[in-house]
């Protein structure tokens, strides 16, 4: 027997190799035992916040993507193999998204991380997944704006609730709309596209004011709201201020009949934190609520409730958050278990359409933002919504809404392959 | 417009009461021991969870939560100024760090224990509404007038107190000269117990009165300690016409520039003239001026 060069280096691999599984200290071996695992399951991270301010609302968003895991591995996983989720608290810091997101990339070699709430930890993450080519699939409505090859975006974008919320405030309550919201981006950009809606259909704007981020006196802004005399209070205020806006609106006597708040971001959470009483007639725009009557929410519901207790109300962040889960183990299966991220990117995720709560949505094939539906709900004395409007059909989401940027649009179809940048179109 | 400016007069107010009822317990502990309670925020955190409770489990009115979260932060305060500040008196930066312990091990408690979600909590039924202010036909909280009455009685009781009792007399006393203090046969370790306890007590309060008005989560105590330092800072320590009057140049002056120009710059406005008069009274609007033997 003739001894290669070739045939040596490779028993000599071979015994270091295996000598180093021998003397390697237990850490080593762990993730060893961890890689042969790999192979039975689909690695996915959750990066959601589970303590600081903003585990309040992540910590329901980490819960419905658990649900919907725990729901697809029930059913026999994705092409048998089961998801493996993979768990790490930002504690509601941006700089540890990035650090969390790194570790779940690099360390966990995860498939794709469902994550972030906030529009300011989702841009801290963003770069990593566009330098490690990363999937990250984010279940927040947000000020839109922004088209990342690495990201799909599962929730509303302004168009989806507001387009056909304003005018029918305009014809169902008043022209006159006074805007309130918190001090930053997201309440910004909804009042821009609010303000272009009112002038388009006739609309007036009374006055337009800010609220430093986490404020919770609101005496002021009442007392300037009751003699300003609007038909619509329009708010985008985030957080706490949410709940101790609403309160104080009641207490100094202005009720939803006199002059009712209406906005697109309070949903039942914010409710039950604020007593239904002080919420009752005021409108919200939303794709989902609670409340929706279609079979696929009634057992997302009853499921939520079982696992997580009987109290729990849903919202549709969460919503997003469980179907977007759906959306992943759908198009793992489409690309037969190729997780190579370019192919998740391009083909698997495009397209993808599911049967959510709300109803049927999709995934976007150009902008990688989803069809949604719209509706408008006011709340009542359950704390839940009566829905007053459901949409025709889905709505197609448009980052750069039409009536502020009608030549603004964001295409991957129209990419050069392998471009990951450049995905802005402008029509001319 | 006459009415709104009138309408924004007796709001402003109610939020001086508001800042004076958060500030009291804070500026009388600081007063006094010289002591800052990083965690005086997170009382009033617990006071707010003690109304919470009472209403939730225990269904009852939160007119009891007041006496209740009283007792619980007054016993509170009892056991933190026995294990912690009276083993680090005279080291104020250790026992800053320690409050701020205190700050973080309740805010983990109460969020294991509640879950960080916000709750809710009920202003009494008798003080739901709200009513005409006379001369006018603008409606005015019942709940906020309620607040207001409770910061002038929690005033005159701790006026009363210390101007008015011999145990008043003997807190002013360890205030102006511990060691003199201490010679005469004052008891000053039971003085500081005692002042701890009672401002902790006060901060419970806030918690329950805040509840309702506003929301109740375990990091809600942040902003009102944030607040109340500067209505301390503002006002000068010591007196508590000081901390009257920290309490009124923010709560008045908050909410005048925020009617005339708007909330964000009205907090900036605010902050700025604080900075300014810091910069020119470094003790505060109102300090005791005596003569002090101890460095402190």
């Amino acid at each position: 027997m003739e001894l290669t060069r070739r045939d040596l280096l490779k028993g000599a691999a071979a015994a270091t190799a295996g000598a180093a599984t021998f003397r390697a200290p237990s850490i080593f071996v762990r993730r060893l035992t961890q890689t042969s695992a790999q192979d039975n399951t689909i690695k996915v991270g959750i990066l959601h916040s589970l303590s600081g301010t903003i585990a309040i609302i992540e910590r329901s968003l980490h819960n419905a993507e658990l649900l919907a895991i725990e729901e697809i591995n029930a059913k026999g996983g994705v092409l048998g193999k089961k998801i493996e989720a993979i768990v790490e608290d930002p504690k509601s810091e941006v700089r540890f998204f990035k650090e969390k997101a790194e570790k779940l990339i690099l360390r966990d070699k995860v498939v794709a991380v469902l994550g972030c709430y906030t529009s300011a930890s989702r841009q801290s993450v963003l770069p990593v997944f566009e330098k490690t080519n990363s999937v990250l699939l984010y279940p927040t409505l947000y000020e839109a704006q922004e088209c990342s090859y690495n990201c799909f975006y599962t929730g509303a974008v302004p168009n989806q609730q507001l387009t056909d919320f304003v005018p029918w405030l305009i014809k169902n309550v008043g022209p006159k709309f006074y805007l309130i919201g918190s001090n930053y981006i997201y309440p910004k950009e909804t009042n821009r596209e609010v303000k272009a809606l009112l002038a388009k259909h006739g609309g007036q704007t009374v006055a337009e004011e800010y609220a430093p981020l986490g404020s919770t006196e609101f005496s002021t802004t009442i007392n300037k709201i009751r003699a300003a005399k609007p038909n619509v209070v329009f708010s985008d205020l985030v957080g706490d201020s949410i709940v101790a806006f609403y309160k104080q609106y009641k207490q100094f006597g202005i009720t939803a009949k006199d002059i009712p708040i209406a906005t697109p971001i309070t949903t039942e959470e914010e409710i039950r934190a604020m007593g239904p009483e002080n919420a009752i007639g005021h409108f919200t725009s939303f794709n989902y609520f609670q409340s929706v009557k279609t079979p696929q929410n009634d057992r997302f519901v009853k499921a939520y409730k079982a696992k997580y207790g009987e109290d729990r109300v849903t919202n549709a962040v969460m919503e997003a958050a469980y179907f977007q889960t759906y959306f992943l183990a759908q198009a793992i299966e489409k690309l037969k278990g190729n997780t190579d991220p370019d192919a998740l990117i391009q083909e698997g995720l495009p397209g993808q359409e599911f049967q959510a709560p709300q109803g049927k949505v999709k995934i976007d094939e150009k902008n990688h933002h989803t069809w949604l539906w719209a509706r408008i709900g006011r709340a009542n004395a359950d704390g839940q919504f009566d829905i007053l409007v459901t949409s025709n059909t889905w709505i197609r989401p448009q980052p750069w809404t039409k009536v502020l940027y009608p030549d603004k649009d964001c295409d991957f179809t129209k990419v050069p392959k392998g471009s990951k940048s450049g995905t802005i179109t402008t029509k001319t | 417009m006459a009415e709104a400016v009138f309408a924004q007069f007796l709001t402003g107010f109610s939020i001086v009461a508001i800042l004076l009822i958060i500030s009291l317990g804070l500026a009388i502990i600081f007063g006094v021991m010289r002591v800052i309670n990083m965690a005086h925020g997170d009382f009033i955190m617990i006071g707010a969870y003690v109304a919470y409770v009472l209403q939730y489990y225990l269904h009852l009115n939160l007119f009891w939560a007041v006496p209740a979260a009283f007792v619980v932060l007054g016993l509170l305060g009892v056991v933190v100024e026995w294990g912690l500040i009276r083993q680090l008196y005279g080291r104020p930066l250790e026992t800053l760090l320690a409050t701020w312990g205190v700050s973080i091990i309740l805010q983990a408690g109460i969020r294991l224990t509640f879950g960080p979600e916000l709750r809710y909590v009920k202003a009494p039924d008798a003080l739901s509404g709200e009513f005409p202010v006379p001369g006018s036909n603008l409606p005015f909280p019942y709940f906020r007038l309620f607040i207001i009455v409770l910061a002038l009685v929690l005033l005159l009781m701790t006026y009363w107190l210390l101007y008015r009792t011999d145990l008043g007399m003997h807190v002013r006393a360890v205030n102006q000269n511990r060691a003199m203090a201490a010679v005469l046969g004052i008891d000053t370790r039971r003085i500081d117990s005692a002042v701890f306890a009672f401002g902790s007590g006060l901060a419970g309060i806030a918690g329950v009165v805040v509840a309702p008005i506003k929301t109740v989560s375990p990091i809600m105590g942040f902003k009102y300690a944030v607040d109340s330092y500067m209505v301390i800072v503002l006002g000068g320590v010591g007196r508590l016409a000081g901390t009257l009057a920290g309490a009124t140049v923010i709560g008045e002056g908050e909410t005048v520039l925020a009617f005339l120009f708007n909330n964000v710059i009205g907090e900036l406005l605010v902050f700025t003239m604080i900075v300014l008069v810091i910069r020119v009274f470094p003790q505060g609007l109102f300090t005791i001026q005596h003569r002090r033997t101890e460095n402190l």
